[in-house]
């Protein structure tokens, strides 16, 4: 069992919706986000489209932020989770500029970090993170992924972190290509 | 319904008592009194409430509430449109209650746009509201000099209080007709006798789906969602639009279409489809009046090269899209409210109605020309009835255009409006030609307006009443689109000195009956679950199998049946009962018989020759959301998106400041390069970003559209017929 991410680019509409479900499911504070929307190159699949790729944290196979961190405050599950303690924390940022993806944010009440825990909670009691559960466009699924056929996705998008660097579990369905008629 | 499994436990209310108990509000509900008694702390109850923005999707939402505060919400799932889902704006609510931004007491301005401001009582501010009224009734001996400008910022069916009150005082001067869609609904009265979509979630059923100027993406996301499913199960989803938008993305065919000639293209494709004897005569003889001078009149005036050198559509692909359109039954086309929004979107309209009526993909499962429906609007109108005081010395109302308010407002003479009142719009921000509508505001002595956000109208007004969110009080909301009927309930205490709209309307009739006994007929002695129960119909409830409106608590929604296709049962609700290619009504109203071509009113002139679009923002609805903390943490900077061609004969490069410019204003605003918007036209969409002077009306003209005064009143708007010229700036 290994949690992992799927992001259906071919589904996503770049609304957003994931990033703020989570904001107000998690009471994060305004300036923080424990997940992001990127717009991505438009020609990512030949002729322009819009296209946007939706990623939180990866919960890597070797979580650079666990490495950077230098009081001990992150912990990976057995089912691949990666949590963040923040009892221990000291706010000092180093997890966030080790992340390749940024995926750490800084709480300014707190003065500590903050990340996708894949709400914990919810999961351990059976259901869907909140962002998966919250996708008007269920553009994102969670999934083993030892179980996941590789085939059916892509691990590396154009514009976006190599995911070999940290062992990311995130997927990725590239959008389709449309027919287009253009003036 | 699925329980939430989290570390507080969770209890499910089907009423509000517990937080009405608390709050000092409300009364007894279904819900059981000893389990809502017995909550300990730290316990979270649900409660449903009703998205109530203008939206096609107006979503059924379930808030989880703890201690008296809204902790988050989610979509409710009993309503299989919104499936259990929400859009970015609706997952916001949480933020927009509790914003620091939120306007908390009654509020009174030195000078509009002074910024002056200082808190007033709710008495204070009845006083003198209720003077003003009655020293206008006195000197005219009616209330024509009070103008009411309300339409859709929220359509819970009790905002139409502020009408009720207005009617119970006397004839006032009404804003009539819609910005939005009157085109498209005059078009649709002529060929049909009324606006009447199909259940949206009959798209599954088609095995060929055209959007067709709608961005469902953005503005109907559980459309979108039902749209994406239908392409995976194997329809084929074709999107026509000028711009390649979110929504277009996610087409099998994309078709780029040249701005207002959307009737161009259908016309074509009906003559390709006449030439291959493709269209369903046996339909339209049975259930159609015209359809012999329709097809005369593609014969004779029609060609599919003439549609092609209009549209700037290949002749290759018209016929594609016609044969394929006529051949993959049945066939869903969803009419945009953008297309209609031109000289000659009405016309547009009817053309591609006729489009669909030609193939008899009418009134099928999964087919349908489908635009908008009012029929699950099943309300009393209650709170928005009033039986004036009759002490005045007219006999109606006094209309005025809702689309050129500025300009209307102040050619009123005889008598001036010396008092406005705005609730549910923001006309300093959304009216086309800001610059007009500010002289109008600044004519009046008393501006008074009703919102939550100190926005561009109320900078400009002397009174600004705050009033509550949906999570504050009770509603019914219904859509224009899908057929989903929606309770709303408290779910905590009003917020600040916040009130509903029915609450001033009753505390302004309660000053005015105290200053002039007799003066305003308004009830002031209900509560507002009083009013509530009054708003649902006998037939709803039958309709529902209800004893009792609140049982619609039980679900929180409830679905109006019998839409899964429109006009199924052959019954139009035309004069002639049947599908009109042929429209007297149309002809009476200035508009041509049949749906032929009409040419666009083009203002382009040298020097402003860029046609600009001013579509909906994804971040907002007009100019609710955008100005929220978390949205501007995703997005907080205006722009301009134009095609890296037309970027580059300027000299632009992207994020480069660019003037936007033509006879009426100029804003200057950052430059988005993108090939997914036409070489030839520029993009802005529409909205408010708080402490920013950007306002795309200030360069967006009042033209009128070609139609909607048959059914609204008012003609509609050509919101996409401005022209300007792009410069760096």
């Amino acid at each position: 069992m290994k949690k992992g991410f799927v992001s259906n680019m071919e589904r996503c509409i770049g609304c957003n919706a994931c990033v703020i479900a989570c904001k107000q499911y998690h009471g994060l504070e305004p300036e923080m986000k424990r997940r992001k929307v990127r717009e991505m190159d438009e020609n990512i699949v030949g002729q322009p489209v819009r296209a946007y790729l939706s990623a939180s944290c990866q919960h890597c196979d070797e979580p650079a932020c666990m490495k950077a961190c230098p009081t001990g405050a992150y912990s990976k599950r057995e089912d691949g989770v990666v949590l963040h303690n923040a009892e221990v924390c000291i706010g000092c940022r180093m997890c966030q500029w080790a992340c390749p993806y940024e995926a750490p944010t800084f709480n300014p009440v707190t003065k500590k970090m903050d990340k996708c825990d894949f709400c914990r909670e919810r999961i351990d009691a059976g259901e869907q993170p909140f962002c998966v559960a919250g996708c008007p466009m269920e553009a994102l699924e969670m999934v083993d992924m030892d179980e996941i056929n590789e085939s059916d996705y892509v691990s590396e998008v154009k514009g976006f972190v190599d995911p070999s660097i940290t062992g990311a579990n995130l997927r990725v369905k590239l959008p389709a290509a449309v027919r287009q008629v253009r003036r | 319904m699925k329980k939430e499994h989290e570390i507080t436990r969770r209890t499910f209310l089907k009423g509000s008592a517990a937080a009405g108990l608390l709050a000092g509000i409300g009364g007894a509900t279904l819900s059981d009194f000893s389990k809502a008694t017995a909550r300990a702390e730290g316990e979270t109850q649900e409660f449903f409430n009703a998205c109530p923005r203008n939206c096609y999707d107006t979503c059924s939402i379930i808030t989880t509430v703890q201690d008296g505060v809204i902790k988050h919400v989610r979509g409710n799932p009993n309503s299989t449109y919104t499936n259990g889902r929400l859009c970015v704006k609706g997952y916001n609510y949480p933020r927009r209650v509790y914003s620091p931004d939120r306007i908390k007491y009654p509020m009174r301005q030195s000078a509009k746009g002074s910024g002056q401001w200082e808190q007033i009582t709710w008495d204070e501010a009845f006083t003198i509201i209720a003077e003003k009224i009655l020293e206008i009734k006195n000197k005219y001996g009616n209330t024509l000099p009070i103008c009411l400008n309300k339409y859709s910022g929220n359509f819970n069916v009790l905002t139409y209080g502020i009408e009720g009150m207005m009617s119970s005082i006397g004839h006032t001067t009404r804003c009539q007709g819609t910005p939005c869609w009157p085109a498209g609904i005059d078009s649709q009265n002529f060929d049909m006798g009324a606006i009447l979509n199909a259940d949206p979630e009959s798209m599954l059923k088609s095995k060929m789906i055209i959007v067709w100027g709608a961005n469902p993406a953005w503005c109907s996301v559980h459309s979108m969602h039902i749209i994406q499913k239908a392409k995976e199960n194997g329809a084929k989803v074709v999107f026509i639009d000028p711009i390649m938008t979110a929504s277009a993305s996610k087409a099998d065919q994309f078709i780029e279409i040249k701005s207002s000639t959307d009737g161009a293209l259908a016309l074509g494709m009906c003559r390709y489809i006449l030439d291959h004897k493709l269209q369903d005569d046996a339909w339209m003889e049975e259930n159609s009046i015209g359809h012999e001078e329709f097809v005369d009149y593609v014969k004779k005036n029609i060609t599919v090269e003439w549609a092609s050198e209009k549209t700037g559509v290949p002749v290759q692909v018209i016929e594609n899209l016609a044969y394929e359109y006529a051949t993959m039954e049945p066939a869903s086309i969803w009419i945009g409210y953008g297309m209609q929004r031109h000289t000659n979107g009405g016309a547009n309209v009817r053309c591609i109605d006729a489009l669909a009526a030609l193939c008899g993909n009418v009134g099928k499962m999964g087919a349908g020309a489908n635009y908008a429906q009012l029929d699950s609007w099943l309300f009393n109108y209650a709170a928005m009835t009033g039986n004036g005081a009759n002490t005045d010395n007219v006999e109606a109302d006094r209309n005025i255009n809702i689309n050129n308010f500025g300009a209307d407002l102040l050619s009123l003479t005889d008598p001036p409006v010396e008092m406005l009142w705005v609730a549910c719009r923001n006309p300093m921000g959304q009216d086309p030609e800001t610059g007009v509508v500010r002289k109008a505001y600044e004519s009046c002595d008393l501006v008074v307006t009703v919102d939550q956000f100190f926005n561009e109208s109320c900078n400009m007004s002397d009174i600004v009443l705050p009033c509550c969110t949906i999570f504050e009080t009770w509603g019914l909301h219904a859509s224009y689109w899908h057929y989903w009927y929606h309770g709303n309930q408290p779910a905590i205490a009003q917020m600040y000195e916040s009130k509903t709209d029915v609450e001033i309307a009753m505390g302004l009739s309660e000053k005015l009956n105290s200053l002039q006994a007799g003066s305003c007929t308004y009830p002031t002695d209900r509560t507002m679950e009083e009013w509530c129960a009054m708003e649902m119909t006998d037939g709803a409830k039958e309709l529902f199998g209800f004893k009792d409106w609140k049982e619609i608590f039980e679900k929180g929604t409830a679905k109006v049946t019998g839409y899964e296709a429109a006009w199924s049962d052959g019954q139009f609700r035309t004069p002639s009962g049947k599908y009109e290619f042929y429209s007297e009504q149309a002809a009476a109203m200035g508009n041509h018989l049949l749906p032929v071509y009409r040419e666009a009113d083009e203002t382009k002139t040298d020097e402003y020759n860029v046609r600009l679009i001013t579509p909906h923002w994804k971040y907002g609805l007009h100019s609710q959301f955008q100005n929220l903390d978390w949205m501007q943490d995703i997005h907080n900077e205006p722009f301009v998106e134009i095609h890296p061609q037309m970027a580059k004969d300027r000299g632009i490069e992207d994020g480069d400041a660019v003037r936007v410019e033509n006879e009426i204003g100029y804003l200057v605003v950052k430059a988005k390069l993108t090939q997914n918007v036409p070489r030839d036209e520029a993009v802005i969409y529409e909205a408010w970003y708080k402490d920013n002077p950007f306002n795309v009306n200030y360069v967006v003209k009042a033209i009128p559209a070609d139609m909607g005064v048959f059914a609204t009143g008012q003609p509609g708007v050509s919101f996409h017929d401005s022209f300007v010229s792009i410069k760096k700036a």
